[in-house]
């Protein structure tokens, strides 16, 4: 069993960490890791900034045509 | 069961962010947290798990309920911090600091031939803490006689700690 | 886990007002929902479909079939919900009739992708191996204001778009959606650790992106 993981793996494993997908002996070495080094508790934090991020998304541009066929057949809905 | 627990300055756990009811005369108030492997429940260290959890701020905790042993962890349902361990301040992880960096050394420099490129990184991280270090030169010794040097070194550091913050009726535990 | 229970229930007050909007055929309701959903709804339909413009004509008929069968939608489940379970069922019949050839598997991951370039990490030769050459930023030491603006979230929304359509398809469904790690692997017939997979390159790629823009 590994003692330790390396800033290369960390980056590798962050993404299950935050899923809680990470086996516990494998979780306590990742959170070992974040203890002792900022560079990687800093990178665990870009990534929780970036999930937070693209969660503000809200509203995208719909194709002009899309848009105007579905308001057609909204138009057509509320009638019938 | 006695054990121990490091969190932020603020009284924040490490890796949630958790505001914990600090002792203020008499022991904190108890938080529940069902032990849910990986997701939840309450992290706490014995003696020997010091070095992998060191943090800003040392408390000596009580842990009830379901606890749930690790290699260097405890898991518990329950728990309340019972006092600061204020020896452990500035100053001593200075001390802590140097004396792992100092072992860092004698163990980079006593390989041969010398571990160069690791003893030039000593120094550079001096600045980001005890921690570190304390990886550092428990890594310099893997690299000379394998894990169990590793594990020897990060034993040491447990001695050191036990013995400079006054744990030694908790060692026995 | 309280946050998320504070942003279902907001959520569900939210739809039920969104829901009632739309029977009363307010038109500006149902834009705002279809513009939300649109970018996921059509990367999800081109998971099944072989072409964009093919996936665009199921987005459509997803929106019909939501509209034709708003009835019977009692809020049960979420709104978000429904509408997934809709166009899962267009896109797959679409893609039956299309002969889909690309298979289901085609979702798997390929090869090896890096979040880091290994350039960034000291060599098995340097003392720490593994570990970073130099760190990366601390944005937590960043403005709010700069994580928060409109040009970031550009630059997100950008970096999505760019992505192959398995990884856009996952961080749409999660993290732009919030749907579950359940419901994303039902709706796109992946195992949890492929979507975890997919999940990971993708953000690790619009992390890269937000680095760029903001460590310049």
């Amino acid at each position: 069993m590994a003692e330790h993981v390396t800033c290369q793996e960390v980056v590798e494993l962050v993404t299950d960490y935050l899923e809680h997908a990470l086996q516990a002996d494998e979780a306590a070495l990742f959170e070992q890791h974040i203890n002792f080094c900022d560079g990687c508790e800093w990178y665990l934090d870009q990534m929780r900034t970036t999930v937070a991020a693209v969660g503000r998304i809200d509203e995208e541009d719909v194709p002009r045509e899309t848009r105007d066929k579905l308001l057609a057949a909204f138009r057509d809905w509320k009638r019938g | 069961m006695i054990a121990y627990k490091f969190l932020r300055r603020d009284g924040s756990s490490v890796f949630t962010g958790f505001r914990w009811p600090l002792p203020d005369g008499a022991p904190g108030a108890w938080v529940d947290a069902p032990v849910d492997p990986c997701r939840s429940g309450i992290h706490a260290c014995l003696p020997a798990g010091l070095p992998y959890w060191i943090g800003r701020s040392l408390y000596e905790v009580e842990l009830a309920g379901d606890i749930v042993e690790e290699p260097t962890k405890l898991v518990a349902s329950r728990a309340r911090l019972l006092r600061a361990v204020t020896a452990w301040n500035d100053g001593l992880r200075d001390e802590y600091t140097r004396m792992c960096a100092d072992r860092a050394h004698s163990l980079a420099l006593g390989a041969s031939p010398p571990l160069g490129e690791w003893d030039a990184v000593i120094e550079p991280s001096v600045a980001e803490g005890p921690a570190l270090l304390g990886f550092v030169a428990a890594r310099i010794a893997e690299e000379r006689h394998g894990i169990d040097a590793y594990n020897a070194e990060r034993a040491r550091q447990t001695a050191w700690l036990v013995e400079r913050l006054g744990l030694q009726d908790a060692a026995a535990s | 886990m309280t946050r998320i229970g504070v942003q279902h229930s907001k959520a569900s007050a939210d739809e039920a007002e969104l829901v009632a909007r739309l029977r009363a055929g307010d038109e500006r309701a149902f834009e705002a929902l279809v513009a939300r959903h649109y970018g996921t709804m059509l990367a999800v339909a081109q998971t099944y479909v072989k072409t964009r413009a093919v996936a665009e004509e199921v987005v459509q008929e997803a929106w019909l079939g939501l509209l034709q069968s708003l009835d019977r939608f009692e809020g049960r489940s979420s709104l978000k919900t429904w509408i997934l379970a809709i166009l899962v069922n267009k896109a797959k019949t679409r893609g039956v009739r299309e002969a889909r050839s690309v298979p289901f598997a085609s979702l798997a991951p390929e090869g090896d992708e890096r979040a880091i370039a290994p350039e960034r990490f000291r060599g098995p030769q340097d003392g720490f191996p593994g570990h970073w050459r130099a760190y990366p930023g601390n944005w937590g030491a960043t403005p709010q204001v700069a994580l928060e603006d409109r040009e970031t979230l550009r630059v997100a929304m950008r970096a999505i778009a760019a992505l192959p359509v398995a990884q856009q398809t996952v961080i749409r469904m999660r993290d732009v959606e919030g749907y579950g790690s359940d419901e994303v692997c039902a709706a796109l017939e992946v195992s949890a650790a492929n979507q975890r997979v997919l999940l990971h390159r993708a953000r690790s790629r619009v992390r890269a992106a937000l680095e760029a823009h903001l460590d310049g």
